[in-house]
C-alpha cells in the first residue's frame, strides 16, 4: 500500500494491492495514467517506500531494510530502465554506462571493459565515445539498458521504457528486454503500449492503484472511451 | 567506493563547471592569501625584533652560577654537606662542582655544560706598538662552537699557546704613544699573529709582579653583539693556573665549584623550563629567553589577531561555497536520484558531495597560498629596501625579512580552506545524502 499525504488530503497511489510475479517472467504492467503502475515499479526496485505492506523479493523484506541495505539491494539486484533514459549529460556512453559499477568498487580497468562489452551487446560499440546530446532515442535507451546491467541484476524494471521512442527504435528496445527475460532474468516492464505485450508472460492491469482481471480491465477502458 | 574513484569523480564534477567553481574558488583565494599574507607579517615582525634583541645573547644559552643564599633566615637555607657556616657571611647555598655539573647533564634536553672562568686579575694586551685592554675567559671546552659561536677569520677550536678573540678586540687597540691631532691607527689585522698579555698582581708590599705570555691568534668570531665581541678565549686550565698565580693558592674545582657554567639547550622552546629546574636545584640561572618571551607573547596574539581578519574573509567565502553547492544539489537533483537507483548508498552521495565541497575550498586555498606567498616576496623586495634605507640613516644593521613565511603556514592555510570548504558543503551535502531516490528522480 502507497498512500500520499497531500495537505488534509490523501492519495492513495497503490491500495490493496496483493501481487506475486514470479522469478524469470516477462511481466507487463498496464493501466491508465495515474493508476499507480510506476508507483509499483519503484516500490518493487526498493527507490520508494511503502506507507503498509510488505515486499519481498526473493525472500528479502524491502520494507524492513533500512537505508544501507536497501541501497545495496538496488545495487546487487535490481536494474532500472527509465521513461526518460536519465543518462549523465556530461558523460560518455561508456562513462554513463560504467558509472554504477564505481559504488561497487570495481576497478576502472574492469568497469570499461565491462562497459564496452555491454555497449556491444546493445549494439553500439561505434557509439562507446558520444555523449548522450549526440545519441538518438533509441539509442540512449540502449545506453540506459546496457547500464542497468552492468552489476548483472537478476531483476530489471523498465518505466514505459518505449514512451519517447519512436516504434521501430521502441521496438528494438523491447527486443532487448525480451532477450534480457530469455538470459534468465526477471524482467516487468510499465507501458500504454498493446503492442509490446507479446512479448509478455504474465500480464498485470492496474485501475486506480487496485489490480484487476484482464475483462474488468477492458471493460473499463471501453466506458473511458465512450465518455470522451 | 573506492577514494581514488571518489576524488576522480569529484575533480571530474568540478570541472564540469569551471566557471562557476572558479568564480566561487575566488572568494577563497582572497580568504587564504589574506590569512597566509598577514600571519607571514606578524611573524616577520616577530623576527625582525628578535634579531634586534640578537645581541642579549645566543637564546638556547642559560648562564648558571652559583646562588648566594641570604642571611638573617630570610631565603630558606639549603645545606650542602656539612661544615659550619660562618654567620653574617653570604655562603653560596651551592656549589657548581663537578657533581653538580654532572646533575645538570642530567636534566632532559640538556645539549652541554660548560663551565667558564673569568681571569681575576688585571690584563694588558699588547700587538707591535700598541696596547688594549679586553675581558679574558677561560672555557672548559676544545671549541667555541659548543657556546654556538662562530668564527669570521681562522677558526674556533682552543688549545694551549694560542687564543681566539671576539670581533670587536682588535678595535680595542691604541698607541699610547699617539701624539695629539695624529690619526690613530686602524684596527691591526690580528689573524696568526702573536699578541702579548700581560698579567699583573701586587705583593703584600704593593710591588706590582708581572707576568708575560705570548700567544697567537688562531681565529677572530663573528660578531655577536655580546659579550664575546669584548672577549678573549684561552683553554680554561691556563685561567685557571693563572687565576692560581695571581691569588697564590691552587682553586680545586671540585670544592670550590666554577663561578659560572653555560648550560645549551637543545630547543629555545625547552630554555625556560629547563631555567625554572636549575633554579629549583638551588643555583642562579639566567636566560635572555625569559626576556624574549613577553615580546614573543605579544607577537603571538598579533599572529592571531592578523589570522582572524584573514579568516573573517574566508568565513565570507564559505557562504559562497554553501550558495554554490545548494544550487549545484538542486540541479543535479535527477543525477542524485540516478546515483541512488544505481546503488549509491547515502554515504556515497554525502561523500562526493562533501568532496566537491573541500574540493572548491582546496582549490581555492591553493590559489590563495600561492598569490599569498608571491605577495609576501614581492612586499619583502619592496620593504627591505626601504627598511635598509632608514637603518642606514638610523645606524643599526638593516632587517633581513619584513614578511616571513614559515612552511607550516601554507600547508595550515591548504587544510583550514579545505576544512572550511567541507564544512559549507556539509548542509548541501546531507540534503542530497538524504534524499528520497523517487522524488529526486521526479524532479524537474
Ligand atoms: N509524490 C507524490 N505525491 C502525491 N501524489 C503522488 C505522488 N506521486 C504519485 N502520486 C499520485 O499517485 C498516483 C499514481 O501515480 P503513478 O505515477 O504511479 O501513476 P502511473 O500509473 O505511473 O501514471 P502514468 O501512466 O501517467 O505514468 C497518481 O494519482 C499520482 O497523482
Ligand atoms: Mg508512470
Amino acid at each position: 500500500m502507497k498512500h500520499y499525504q497531500m495537505g488534509g488530503s490523501i492519495v492513495r497511489a497503490l491500495d490493496g494491492l496483493d501481487l506475486d510475479i514470479d522469478a524469470h517472467t516477462f511481466t507487463v504492467v498496464m493501466g491508465p495514467s495515474g493508476s499507480g503502475k510506476s508507483t509499483l515499479l519503484y516500490l518493487l526496485g526498493g527507490l520508494d517506500r511503502a506507507t503498509a505492506g510488505e515486499i519481498s523479493i526473493d525472500g528479502a523484506r524491502l520494507d524492513e531494510m533500512d537505508e544501507n541495505a536497501l541501497a545495496l539491494f538496488r545495487r546487487r539486484t535490481v536494474g532500472f530502465v527509465f521513461q526518460s533514459f536519465n543518462l549523465i549529460p556530461s558523460m560518455s556512453a561508456l562513462e554513463n554506462v560504467a558509472f554504477p559499477m564505481q559504488f561497487a568498487g570495481i576497478t576502472s580497468v574492469q568497469r570499461n571493459h565491462q562497459a564496452r562489452n555491454l555497449l556491444g551487446q546493445v549494439g553500439l560499440s561505434d557509439r562507446t565515445d558520444h555523449r548522450p546530446t549526440e545519441l538518438s532515442g533509441g539509442q540512449q535507451q540502449r545506453v540506459a539498458i546496457a547500464r542497468a546491467l552492468v552489476n548483472n541484476p537478476s531483476l530489471i524494471l523498465a518505466d514505459e521504457p518505449t514512451g519517447n521512442l519512436d516504434t521501430s527504435s521502441g521496438a528494438a528496445v523491447m527486443q532487448l528486454l525480451s532477450d534480457l527475460h530469455n538470459s534468465g532474468r526477471t524482467v516487468l516492464v510499465v507501458t500504454h503500449d498493446p503492442r509490446m505485450t507479446r512479448f509478455a508472460t504474465h500480464k498485470i492491469y492496474l485501475l486506480d492503484g487496485r489490480s484487476v482481471s484482464e475483462t474488468e480491465y477492458q471493460s473499463a477502458a471501453l466506458e473511458s472511451a465512450q465518455v470522451s | 567506493m573506492k577514494p581514488l574513484d571518489l576524488v576522480r569523480l569529484i575533480f571530474g564534477n568540478l570541472s564540469r563547471r569551471k566557471a562557476r567553481v572558479a568564480l566561487t574558488a575566488i572568494g577563497v583565494v582572497i580568504g587564504t592569501s589574506a590569512v597566509v599574507i598577514l600571519v607571514s607579517l606578524a611573524i616577520g615582525l616577530q623576527r625582525n625584533a628578535n634579531e634586534q634583541l640578537y645581541g642579549i645573547g645566543d637564546l638556547t644559552q642559560i648562564q648558571v652560577s652559583p646562588a648566594y643564599e641570604m642571611t638573617e633566615g630570610m631565603v630558606v637555607s639549603v645545606s650542602v654537606g656539612g661544615g659550619v657556616k660562618d654567620p653574617g657571611q653570604p655562603q653560596p647555598a651551592r656549589l657548581l662542582t663537578n657533581s653538580a655539573l654532572d646533575e645538570l647533564r642530567a636534566i632532559p634536553g640538556v645539549e652541554s655544560v660548560i663551565p667558564r672562568e673569568y681571569l681575576m686579575t688585571g690584563v694588558l694586551i699588547k700587538y707591535q706598538k700598541l696596547e688594549g685592554g679586553v675581558g679574558v675567559i677561560g672555557v672548559e671546552s676544545d671549541d667555541l662552537a659548543s657556546l654556538g659561536l662562530e668564527a669570521i677569520e681562522g677558526g674556533t677550536e682552543l688549545g694551549r699557546g694560542v687564543v681566539v678573540i671576539g670581533a670587536m678586540v682588535p678595535n680595542n687597540f691604541y698607541d699610547p704613544r699617539i701624539r695629539p691631532g695624529q690619526e690613530p691607527p686602524p684596527p691591526p689585522q690580528l689573524l696568526g699573529q702573536q699578541i702579548q698579555f700581560i698579567v699583573s698582581k701586587y705583593d703584600e708590599q704593593g710591588n706590582e709582579i708581572r707576568k708575560n705570555l705570548s700567544l697567537r691568534v688562531t681565529g677572530v668570531l663573528k660578531e655577536t653583539r655580546g659579550e664575546s665581541d669584548w672577549t678573549v678565549y684561552f683553554p680554561l686550565d691556563q685561567i685557571k693556573s693563572l687565576n692560581e698565580w695571581s691569588q697564590g693558592r691552587r682553586v680545586n674545582y671540585n670544592k670550590e665549584g666554577y663561578s659560572q657554567v653555560v648550560v645549551k639547550v637543545q630547543d629555545v622552546n625547552q630554555v625556560l623550563d629547563i631555567s625554572d629546574q636549575i633554579t629549583q636545584m638551588g643555583f642562579q640561572a639566567f636566560t635572555p629567553q625569559s626576556f624574549v618571551q613577553g615580546i614573543n607573547n605579544f607577537y603571538v596574539i598579533l599572529q592571531f589577531i592578523f589570522g582572524g581578519v584573514g579568516a573573517i574573509a574566508l568565513l565570507v567565502a564559505a557562504i559562497g561555497i554553501a550558495n554554490t553547492m545548494a544550487m549545484s544539489i538542486l540541479e543535479r537533483t535527477r543525477e542524485i536520484g540516478l546515483m541512488k537507483a544505481v546503488g549509491a548508498t547515502n554515504r556515497d552521495v554525502l561523500a562526493i558531495f562533501l568532496g566537491e565541497a573541500a574540493g572548491i575550498g582546496f582549490i581555492g586555498g591553493l590559489g590563495g597560498v600561492i598569490i599569498g606567498w608571491l605577495a609576501g616576496q614581492g612586499i619583502n623586495v619592496i620593504a627591505l629596501v626601504y627598511l635598509a634605507n632608514q637603518a642606514g640613516q638610523q645606524g643599526g644593521p638593516p632587517p633581513s625579512v619584513a614578511v616571513y613565511t614559515p612552511i607550516w603556514l601554507p600547508l595550515f592555510a591548504l587544510i583550514f580552506s579545505t576544512i572550511i570548504g567541507m564544512i559549507s558543503g556539509l548542509y548541501p551535502a546531507l540534503r542530497a545524502a538524504t534524499m528520497i531516490p523517487v522524488l529526486a528522480l521526479k524532479y524537474e
